[in-house]
This record gives structure tokens, sequence and C-alpha cells, in this order.
């Protein structure tokens, strides 16, 4: 899109070109990812909740991650997804992945999930699962609240998912301890709220993108949620709880300098628009 | 050679591909936009069978007797009677029943879902109705005790719930003694909810630039880390 040149200093900060913003922007983030200066991060009472609810849940029952998240929103939702896997492991949690929604979730988690397993020395089929994608939408909450086995029928590995070890006693939504929503998409969280966690209180905790996290304060407020992350800052904050430094953290520090910048220009931008206007009064007079 | 290398290569290109938008509008990021978006497609279709179809209609019918799931995909190609004026009534049924099955599914979610946002919205005002333990989970940087946490939370929390709702009023005009009052407090709803667009608009900064910066971070660590041992590893 072609911009009209600027005139004068003020007009330029207002009329700055795209190609200085993106080269800035771009600048910044590759200064941090290689010789990050970090800001301290204190994890919200959001992401505390999260944590308290994954190591509550009880033993004997199974978490759900359900990763509704694709390859666009990745950058959020993986490190996200990392975080919830890592603590899973770490308290000792068995958890199966499960996905309804965006069918790559389900492979691109698995990638997540296998180098985690391996460093906790967990085993597949005794310790976690990866139920894969089920299409049918709402159709698939509904099956499986009252028939897990049933309606999942094979995992990613071609195998019934009865035929794994973990599986054994599973049979519907009473046995399972905690779900946990990782999502970029608007309206899964009130599908699961409305089918499972309100008609049989089966604990529901999340992880959003940042930019469809502001619309769910709400139902932690109301205690339909326990807890949310928001965003990879919420990743960040969840390896700091873990004491485990990952992508999140790694993303941090380049997400802080790249807001600084932003803010830096949005307030050049609006000095420009000022000094500019104050010059053109004077001029009238 | 290393099977990682072509797959790293192809997202570099493809990643690299997808940015030349920032330039302008152009055909190789039209290009890998369509890949990316064809490979989505036919990854659906892919996963649909193998996870789905297959272990759920496929080998019942064919491996287990099942013979009468030979009718479920005939009532669904009743959806394409659609391009037929005359068997149009067909697909109607089909459509009919899927719209049904939504509001089916709609009506049964809406309490669970709004109930208990009404419920939550009724906090106590009264600080001795607020027990002092109440907002330990509020307050990580402990800048405020516990106790008056809640009750800047719950009073901020009502003003703003009744200035907001009353922006949405428009059954009584700005004017007289109580349109006034309205009016003001409308324009103080209408400031609220400029907030918390501002506050959304920063979320959404954050969330394009995570965006971004999990694209650096696989250029730099994954693609030329792969070459260039200064970079390191990922993360």
């Amino acid at each position: 899109m072609a911009q009209a040149p600027a005139t004068g200093s003020w007009d330029y900060l207002q009329r700055m070109p795209r190609y200085v913003i993106y080269l800035l922007l771009a600048g910044v983030v590759l200064w941090q990812l290689l010789a990050p200066i970090r800001f301290p991060i204190v994890p919200s009472s959001t992401t505390r909740d999260v944590y308290k609810a994954i190591r509550a849940a009880p033993e004997n029952k199974l978490i759900i991650i359900s990763v509704d998240w694709d390859a666009s929103t990745q950058a959020e939702t993986g490190p996200q997804t990392a975080a919830v896997i890592r603590a899973c492991f770490e308290s000792g949690k068995r958890f199966a992945l499960m996905n309804w929604t965006a069918p790559m979730g389900a492979k691109l988690a698995n990638d997540i999930a296998r180098p985690i397993a391996e460093q906790y020395h967990a085993e597949y089929g005794r310790d976690w699962c990866n139920w894969g994608f089920k299409s049918g939408g709402a159709n698939v909450l509904m099956a499986m609240v009252k028939n897990i086995p049933e309606t999942m029928g094979n995992d990613v590995r071609g195998k019934r998912v009865t035929s794994l070890p973990m599986m054994k006693g599973v049979r519907d939504i009473k046995d399972i301890g905690l779900v946990v929503e990782v999502t970029g998409l608007a309206g899964v969280t009130e599908t699961w709220i409305g089918l499972v966690q309100g008609p049989y209180q089966t604990p529901l905790t999340a992880a959003y993108t940042a930019v469809m996290a502001p619309g769910y304060y709400a139902y932690t407020d109301s205690g339909q949620l326990k807890g949310m992350l928001v965003g990879v800052k919420g990743a960040a904050e969840m390896e700091v709880l873990e004491r485990k430094p990952g992508l999140g953290s790694a993303i941090m520090s380049a997400q802080s300098w790249g807001h600084i910048l932003i803010l830096a220009l949005i307030i050049l931008g609006n000095t420009g628009y000022l000094l500019a206007r104050g010059r053109a009064r004077r001029e009238r007079a | 050679m290393n099977p990682e290398v072509p797959v790293l290569w192809a997202t570099a290109i493809a990643t690299l591909g997808v940015y030349t938008i920032l330039y302008r509008e152009n055909p190789i990021s039209r290009l890998f936009e369509h890949i990316f978006v064809g490979l989505a497609a036919g990854y659906l279709i892919l996963v649909t069978w193998t996870q789905n179809l297959e272990a759920k209609w496929w080998a019942p019918m064919v491996h287990q007797g099942r013979w009468q799931w030979i009718f479920a995909p005939v009532i669904g190609l009743l959806f394409y009677f659609i391009y037929s004026r005359r068997l149009l009534w067909m697909a109607r049924l089909v459509m009919g029943l899927t719209f049904g099955t939504a509001a089916g599914y709609t009506f049964r979610q809406f309490f669970p879902i709004n109930a208990p946002q009404i419920t939550a919205s009724f906090k106590p005002l009264r600080p001795d109705l607020v027990p002092p333990s109440a907002g330990e989970a509020l307050h990580p940087l402990r800048v405020l005790d516990a106790w008056g946490y809640v009750i800047l939370h719950n009073w901020v929390f009502a003003i703003i719930l009744f200035t907001v709702l009353s922006y949405f009023f428009f059954s009584v005009p700005h004017e007289g003694r109580f349109g006034r009052v309205l009016g003001r407090s409308s324009m103080a709803g209408r400031w609220f909810l400029m907030i918390a667009f501002g506050a959304m608009f920063g979320n959404t900064v954050m969330a394009r630039l995570s965006l971004f910066i999990g694209r650096m971070q696989f250029l730099l660590f994954d693609w030329l880390g792969h070459y260039v041992t200064w970079f390191g590893g990922r993360g």
C-alpha cells in the first residue's frame, strides 16, 4: 500500500514507513533472542490456579489435555502444552492428549510430549497416551462423558485405547480428574463448560492464546475455570512455578522488549501528532 | 543426508515465503499461503479417515458384519440434493436434523454456561461480609492485604458492571434527573469498555508478537542453528 511521503520530522513520526517499524521490531527480537536481557517473571493468580489444579487432581483419575490448536498458534499454545505436560509428569499424574476441533493439534502435541516423556522416563500407554483427533464436534464430548473407550476408539498409533494399561478402569467422565483445554479457538471452552464441567462438575482449566484470554477472565471469577494460562506469558509463568525454564521463558525477553518498542513507537507517534498540531495552530495564528 | 534437513529447508523457505507479504502482496506469499491451506485440508481428510472413519465405520461394517452402517453415508449424501430443485426436500431433512441437534446443544449448554456467571456477579460489598482469607489468591504482589483486595475488587467489579450495563440500556432518553444520571453512568461505562478493549488490543499485540518470535526462533536456532554452531540450541 502506498503511503504519503513524510514532510517534516513531526509528520515523519506519525507516518513512519511500515518497513522501518518491521525492521526495528525484527532487530529487537533478534537482539533479545541472541543476547537476552530478562525481566523477572511473576506468576499470576490464574497461572498459580492451573498449577494447583494439576497438582490437586486425584492420583487414581486421568487428566485430559485437550490440544485444540494447530500450527497457526503453535508459538503460544506449544509452550503452554509443554508446560502443562511437564506439570503432569512432575506431579506423577497420568494424562491423555485429545483433540476434537483442530486436527493438527494431536500430532503437534505428540511431538512436544515425546521428548518431555523421555526426560521423565515416562512410558507411552502407562503414564500418558494420545487419543488423537476425533471428528464430530460437540458430539464427541457428549459421547465421551458416557463412554470414553467407545468414543475414542483408536489412539494415534492405531491401537485400541482399551489395550493401553493406563486406560484400565477408565469408563466415563467420572474417571477424569481434570480437563486442561489448550486452545486458540473461541467457543471450545464454552462447549466443555456446557456439556462437561457444568453438568458433571469435572474440574476444568485452560490455556489460551493471549488475544482470546481477556474474554475468559469472567469464567475464572465464577469458578467455572480453575485458572488459565494467558499466552506465552502463562507458559513462562508455569515454567517459573516448575523451576524449569523452557520455551516460554526464552520467548519472554524478546516479547517484553518488543512491547517496549511498540509502546515507544505509540508514544512517538502521539508526540508527533501533538507537536504537529501545535505547529499548525501557531501557523494559523 | 540427515532426513531432518529437507524438512528444515522446506519449513524455512515456506516461512520466508509467507513473510514476503511484509514487502507487498506477491505471488510467492500467495503460493505458500495456498500450500498451507491445501496441506491442512489434506491432513484433515487423512486424519478423519485414519482416526475416525476407519475405526468406527469401515472396520465394523466390513470386518465385524455390522452392515447397517452402509446407511450412514447415504444419509450424509442427502446434503447434496441441495443442487436439485426437485429433490431439495431430501436435503432439507438432514439440514433440519443438523439444525435441530445444534439448537438442542445450544439450549443444553445455555444454563451451565450462563447461570454461574449471573450468580458470581453477586459479590459482598460490606467488609464484614468478606472472610479475611478470601483474597489470598488474588494478590501475588502482596500490595494490599487480602481483605482490602477483595473489597477493592468487588467494588470495582460492581461499579463497572452497573455502568457498562447502563451503556447498553437504550429504553430511557438521557433527559430529566434520572436520564442525566443514566447518561453519566453510560459515559463512564463507555470509558470502562474502552479500557477493556485497550487491554484486549494489548493482548492481541502480545499474541501476534509471540507468533513472530516463534518463527524467528525457528529460523535462528533450528534452521541456521543446524549449520552455525554459534546460534546454539533452541531456547
